[in-house]
């Protein structure tokens, strides 16, 4: 039925009013003659309205004269009689025409280039590389090679491990993932002693090749020798040089320092969120999603980015206002959440330095008090990690 | 006589090979959904139409059809669809 639709206002059609006594003549006749009208409604006895398309209306005449029947237009609809009224209005049609160019071509440049995911690299290494490549507000899309430049900026900038460069509209994002350096390995034919990485105490030494010098038990620091290379034969006395493999799991401990605020904890957010955007420039701004607030207490976070023009503050600026509803909490409660807020971000500290594959055993948490602000918690984490680390021997 | 005897012949051996019965018998089919839309098939022509009745001629008699603000939607010469709230369909 909408095709149907569309399709007649693409042709345009007319609403009539026939105004006569036989009205289902009227009727009877049109359909017989095959002029097509629908939408036919009896306002009164002797007046009806209908819908008929141009081309069927120039057929009326004859009918009406049969009929003896009176037929005005009440509205004409359609495409046709919109372009007749902008017959003498060219500069207006001109006008559209040439805004839907232009806001095609504007869209194929890229206008806004965003690097995510960098954490040690510093954005504006990548940004001054993507410039140099010629990813830089302005550039024309179809120009671009992405794969290539991907590629450049993986082989130039080694720290990164995943480069994706996406156009999104006018916005080119670029994500990277950096990769950690991969240890520096020793030729399987080298021989080599192992080392501790780190202070620790020897829990389980697994040895592959080579001779275990300390024993299950034993505090080591940093950069002692854990496992030799140099295999002496006890009766013989022939020395033998060994490319020595071994993981020495031992245990290690790691210290982390956080500080939470009563003020912070005084008021919990709820979850529930609204979120305002707006639309400013330096001296106008426009609500483009503008809800009302329905709580009593709430935070806000605001978010600015430049759209267009660059600086902060000059051109157009998009703001993002998040209104979180929050709650109060009772003086007991601030009292556990500080403490509990203080303990995570301590955790967190201390897991920035604890790598990956080594496992927690224990964890140990300190508090103290800071009069009128807050906490300070200190956790002390003992893991189980292998501290092995081959180092090369010199045969001399 | 004659007549509504072929009539009776065309009726079974319709029925023998399940031929529709409106075209073979030349007679009006009727389309509802709920109360609101009647599509009628067939037909011969409007006789009487006004917001509460409208009367349409079929090969079988004036159907009459009573309700609402009833609207001949679509009117073409095989068929009308009337929308509107439908009360009561007779056959007279």
């Amino acid at each position: 039925m909408i095709f149907l639709k569309i399709w007649n206002y693409f042709l345009g059609y007319l609403v009539i009013r026939v105004d006569g006594l036989s009205l289902e003549k009227f009727i009877n006749l049109c359909v017989s003659r095959g002029v097509k009208l629908w939408g036919i409604k009896r306002i009164s006895y002797t007046s009806l309205t209908a819908n008929i398309s141009i081309k069927d209306f120039k057929s009326l005449p004859s009918i009406v004269r049969i009929v003896r029947c009176k037929v005005k237009i009440i509205e004409k609809r359609g495409f046709p009689f919109l372009a007749y009224r902008f017959r003498h209005r060219k500069m207006l049609v001109a006008g559209m025409l040439i805004f839907l160019v232009i806001l095609y071509i504007l869209s194929s440049f890229v206008w806004v280039v965003e690097v995510e995911g960098t954490k040690k690299v510093d954005e504006k290494v990548i940004y001054e590389f993507l410039e140099q490549k010629g990813v830089k507000p302005g550039v024309y899309k179809g120009k671009l090679n992405l794969w290539d430049i991907e590629n450049q900026l993986l082989i130039e900038l080694p720290q990164l491990s995943w480069v994706s460069i996406e156009l999104k509209g006018t916005k080119a994002i670029v994500r990277v993932v950096e990769g950690a350096k991969p240890p520096k390995l020793i030729d399987t034919g080298t021989p080599c002693n192992i080392v501790a990485s780190k202070d620790g105490i020897i829990h389980q030494p697994i040895v592959m090749e080579g001779e275990l010098v300390v024993e299950v038990g034993d505090t080591v620091k940093q950069g002692q020798l854990l496992v030799s290379g140099i295999i002496e034969h006890e009766d013989t006395q022939v020395v033998r040089y060994v490319h020595a493999r071994a993981n020495i799991w031992a245990r290690t401990w790691y210290e982390g320092k956080g500080q939470a605020d009563f003020d912070s904890m005084s008021k919990v957010r709820t979850g529930r969120k609204i979120t305002h955007k707006i639309l400013e420039t330096e001296n106008w701004q426009m609500n483009i999603e503008n809800p009302d607030i329905p709580f009593d207490e709430y935070e806000v976070e605001e978010k600015r980015q430049p759209l267009l023009g660059g600086d902060e503050g000059k051109g157009l600026t998009w703001v993002i206002r998040d209104y979180y509803e929050v709650k109060k909490s009772s003086h007991k409660d601030i009292d556990r959440l500080t403490k509990e807020k203080a303990a995570e971000k301590a955790m967190e500290d201390a897991l920035k330095n604890i790598p990956n594959d080594a496992k927690i055993i224990d964890k140990k948490f300190k508090y103290a008090i800071i009069k009128d602000i807050g906490y300070e918690a200190i956790v002390y984490v003992e893991v189980l990690e292998d501290i092995a680390e081959q180092i090369e021997l010199s045969v001399n | 006589m004659k007549k509504k005897k072929l009539q009776e012949v065309k009726a079974t051996v319709s029925e023998m090979f399940e031929l529709p019965k409106e075209i073979t018998l030349n007679m009006p089919k009727m389309n509802l959904i709920g109360d609101s839309q009647m599509l009628v098939e067939n037909h011969r022509g409007i006789i009487e139409y006004t917001p509460n009745l409208i009367r349409v001629n079929s090969t079988v008699g004036v159907i009459k059809v009573q309700g609402d603000q009833l609207n001949l939607r679509n009117i073409a010469a095989e068929d009308i669809m009337i929308t509107g709230k439908i009360k009561s369909i007779e056959f007279v």
